[in-house]
């Protein structure tokens, strides 16, 4: 609930849009029933079933194509797997209503085994490895006589009931497709509208950034595949005791898989109705074309489908949906009001004291082929401090965040964090980091594109508050103290560089860390905003928050800086109080070169 | 051992034959950094011109590919030009695989709807009779393929390293952006470049026509295998991808003996995911600037 509130203070024009979008979205799944009843003929309850069965098969599809941006076009594995395991358990005398959930859970554990191996692979290798699985099952399909019964198929005995979800009438079997089709909606709007699917969405658009936020991102996929598969198997147990035969051809089909990909192209790929869309639009017209044309017309129906598929991503890459957007989000453009100032504490007249160590670095050695890019560095940070980090470039600085938050694993040294709880521990992955309260930004800003500043911050705020709402509440705070209020609902791909760099680290605040690492925020920003920024980091420290910043602006480094490390060639060349080290010779000598040493 | 040669020889000239497929997706992608998912469309394509020019002109089918081969450059310059090029700076590659998968779709479908689900038988010329090398039969029309396929690497090889257009294509490849600073017309460049493409499979299919017969569905066979080939192979490499049909024939003729014909497929897609998986780079990879294609 506290979500729909918090719509209506978001933007009172975009409400009126959004109801008229769930009434045009009720109506349409109103009409999936009433349609076919009200005319009654046999024909277009099946065209119906069809329209139910493939927007599920998309939806479905959806969570891992379209939100996880995984492209499979393996899709009918899962599908047929809950096909073979339904009509194979039904002839044994097992109802259907229990294959569905055996087809289900096969199809889970051949989704892991699938898709675990292939998460490093993107875009077109991820697609060709989800086809040669799909040719792989299907020549398994074909060998295992006894099982699935070959290439000549497999018939299910008919027995009539609804336990068998077999009937003389096509109004039940149109309530069980319509049925599986709301699951699938259900479960895709609950995915989109929770931690979940920002959690997907993040990991599609930006994958380190992702993980820099806490995102167990290999995780959070495998849940997406899971889910989908398990929904896919579902429809395909339901689609099998329809069709009453199956065979490998049919059910490991390419052609199958694509057209379910494609539907969700087609509505809008990654939204939650963009999928029902496609298949509400598209699977009339083609079925039309194969009932009224029949033999005749074999192909055409294909044909139709590769054609709308390509004028779609000509003229329409967002889909149709994309086109409803277009309408409806006029009002949701930035307003442009002028950034409120930073309301950041006074600057303390004591001088600040450091509390205790929270950090040990110690003797970090990398290496990349012959390039010795650190060198046995080693410091600590103790709480409430500002480490500065500066160096020529090339210094190897990034470097040694990388391995301060588990992104580099040293070849040599080690990295300890005092959690919470007072222990140290050796977190290895982006994910320990952040848990342990590690939060870091990126040199060059990595926001997650496709989504509004609010979400960005939100992917963060996640850390600390699971639910949406709180997360939402957290993110607008940070963002109304980072000077991005105004920006909340613009996508994230409209900020300005220097919008960019503040939303970079109101991402990383929004996770209230404990220890943070910021790398190059001041670079390329104009004197208000570096002098913003300076107060903003101040204010956060005197919240207990240790900082280490790698910068180049020295007005900044200067003023900030409680101490400051001097990296040169992978080696530390000098630490300590920023006014000693800036007229240490080492230093002089590596930015300048030897002759300025005694000017 | 007789056998076994014998399989081997299969394999080898299997190999040939994908390899005559596989050459043109690889140049594809490797310049133009497009996977064509179509590619087995243009050799279907291909394969009824070839036919329909042979039976209707009475020619040999190999004479055709004068003919053929141009008309695929055509098709596939076609392609670039209208479905990939508004699609380059997509900010999403989903689009672009996409638009190959609709492309594939459409053009296999027109050929049911023109050509209906039968198939279709090109003339074989003489073709398909044995010679005896050895111990080994093998069919006259294979010993053409592997030879045009090996005249097909040798060829564009030289193209690239030799021809002032080679390096331009060598040139875009590396980087786009450093090429259209030195004067290369990028977009041409990637025109020609999957016109070219589109030839070789062209070339190909006429040369393949009388061995197998034509069917809507061909390409789709010939694509997933040629897939496999390029990613063996090591992407966008040419010598490598003829190397990679080579193992993946000989793996294919193997074990369809040794282990079961109807499990050829399931050891092929096996070792392609292995590859992919664990040695993405290929086996004979070279390297490449795919930085906006892979990991």
């Amino acid at each position: 609930m506290t979500e729909t509130t918090s719509m209506t203070q978001a933007s009172g024009g975009g409400l009126s849009a959004q109801k008229l979008g769930l009434i045009a979205v009720a109506v349409l799944l109103a009409g999936l029933i009433a349609v076919p009843v009200a005319v009654g003929d046999q024909f277009v309850y099946h065209i119906f079933i069809t329209i139910c069965i493939f927007a599920a098969l998309s939806t479905a599809w959806n969570i891992v194509g379209g939100y996880a941006g995984q492209l499979s076009l393996g899709h009918a594995i899962f599908y047929g797997i809950g096909g073979y395991a339904g009509v194979i358990l039904v002839n044994l005398g097992i109802s259907p209503w229990f294959g569905m959930f055996a087809g289900a859970a096969v199809a889970v554990v051949a989704a892991i085994v699938v898709s675990w191996p292939c998460f490093r692979l993107h875009g077109p290798f991820f697609a060709l490895a989800t086809i040669a699985f799909l040719e792989v099952f299907r020549v398994l399909a074909l060998h295992f006589r006894e099982l699935t019964g070959g290439a000549t198929g497999l018939m299910i005995q008919l027995n009539i009931g609804w336990e068998w979800m077999v009937f003389r009438e096509r109004f039940p079997a149109l309530l069980i497709a319509f049925g599986m089709l709301l699951v699938c909606l259900a479960v895709a709007w609950a995915i989109r509208s929770h931690r979940l699917g920002f959690y997907l969405v993040a990991t599609r658009e930006r994958e380190s950034a992702a993980k820099a936020a806490g995102v167990g991102t290999v995780k959070v996929r495998l849940m997406a595949v899971s889910i989908s598969a398990a929904l896919s198997a579902m429809v395909g147990t339901f689609h099998a005791m329809y069709l009453t035969f199956i065979e490998p051809e049919s059910m490991f089909s390419l052609q199958f898989s694509i057209q379910i990909a494609m539907f969700a192209l087609i509505g809008g790929i990654g939204t939650v109705w963009g999928p029902l869309l496609g298949a509400v639009l598209l699977v009339p017209i083609t079925e039309f074309a194969r009932g009224a044309l029949g033999s005749e017309a074999i192909g055409l129906h294909g044909f139709v489908y590769g054609v709308v598929l390509m004028l779609v991503v000509l003229f329409l890459p967002n889909g149709i949906m994309g086109v409803v957007h277009r309408f409806t989000s006029g009002s949701e453009k930035a307003e442009g009001e002028q950034a409120a100032p930073v309301a950041a504490a006074p600057r303390s007249a004591v001088p600040h004291e450091a509390g205790r160590e929270v950090m040990r670095v110690e003797g970090l050695q990398k290496h990349f082929g012959g390039l010795h890019v650190t060198n046995d560095v080693g410091f600590t940070l103790r709480e409430g401090e500002i480490l500065g980090v500066i160096g020529p470039n090339g210094a190897g600085k990034t470097t040694v965040f990388n391995m301060l938050s588990g992104f580099l694993k040293p070849d040599q040294g080690r990295v300890s964090v005092l959690s919470p709880s007072g222990e140290w521990q050796e977190p290895a992955s982006p994910a320990d980091f952040a848990t342990l309260g590690v939060g870091r930004t990126f040199q060059i800003v990595q926001p997650f594109a496709a989504m509004t500043v609010e979400e960005n911050i939100m992917v963060g705020a996640f850390h600390r508050h699971p639910h949406v709402g709180d997360a939402r509440e957290a993110a607008r705070e940070t963002a109304h103290r980072m000077g991005l209020g105004p920006y909340l609902n613009a996508e994230a791909a409209s900020l300005t560089i220097g919008g960019l760099k503040r939303l970079e680290v109101a991402r990383v605040m929004a996770m209230e860390p404990r220890i943070l690492l910021l790398d190059e925020v001041m670079a390329g920003i104009n004197q208000t905003d570096v002098r913003r920024a300076v107060d903003l980091m101040l204010s956060i420290r005197d919240t207990g928050v240790s900082i280490i910043a790698i910068e180049h602006v020295m007005q900044a480094v200067m003023s900030l800086s409680d101490r400051v490390i001097v990296i040169n060639s992978g080696q530390i060349i000098a630490q300590g109080d920023p006014q000693e080290v800036v007229r240490d010779e080492h230093v002089i000598e590596a930015y300048l070169g030897k002759e300025f040493t005694h000017a | 051992m007789d056998t076994f040669l014998q399989i081997v020889a299969n394999g080898l000239m299997l190999g040939g034959l994908f390899a005559i497929v596989a050459v043109g997706l690889t140049l594809i992608f490797g310049i133009v950094k497009v996977i064509n998912f179509a590619h087995g469309e243009f050799l279907m394509v291909g394969m009824y011109l070839t036919f329909l020019l042979s039976t209707g002109m009475d020619v040999h089918p190999y004479l055709t590919a004068a003919a053929v081969a141009p008309a695929l450059f055509v098709l596939g310059a076609l392609t670039q030009r209208l479905l990939i090029q508004p699609l380059m700076s997509a900010r999403d590659e989903h689009v672009q695989i996409f638009a190959t998968v609709g492309l594939s779709t459409a053009l296999m479908n027109l050929a049911l709807l023109v050509f209906g689900a039968d198939i279709a038988n090109t003339p074989a010329h003489g073709v398909r009779s044995q010679v005896m090398l050895g111990e080994v039969r093998i069919l006259t029309g294979q010993l053409w393929v592997f030879g045009a396929a090996i005249l097909l690497v040798i060829g564009l090889q030289l193209f690239m390293k030799k021809t002032r257009t080679g390096r331009a294509i060598r040139a875009t490849a590396q980087n786009r952006a450093a090429a259209r600073l030195m004067g290369i017309n990028d977009k041409f460049i990637y025109v020609l470049t999957f016109g070219m493409g589109a030839a070789c499979v062209g070339l190909g299919s006429s040369l393949i026509a009388p061995l197998y017969p034509t069917s809507p569905t061909i390409g789709t066979y010939f694509v997933l295998i040629a897939f496999v080939c390029v990613v063996l192979g090591g992407l966008g490499s040419i010598p490598g991808a003829f190397f990679g049909a080579l193992v993946i024939g000989l793996v294919d003729a193997l074990s369809g003996f040794y282990i079961g014909s109807d499990l050829r497929e399931a050891v092929v897609f096996t070792i392609f995911l292995l590859i992919l998986i664990l040695k993405p780079s290929g086996l004979f990879g070279t390297r490449m600037n795919l930085s906006h294609v892979s990991p």
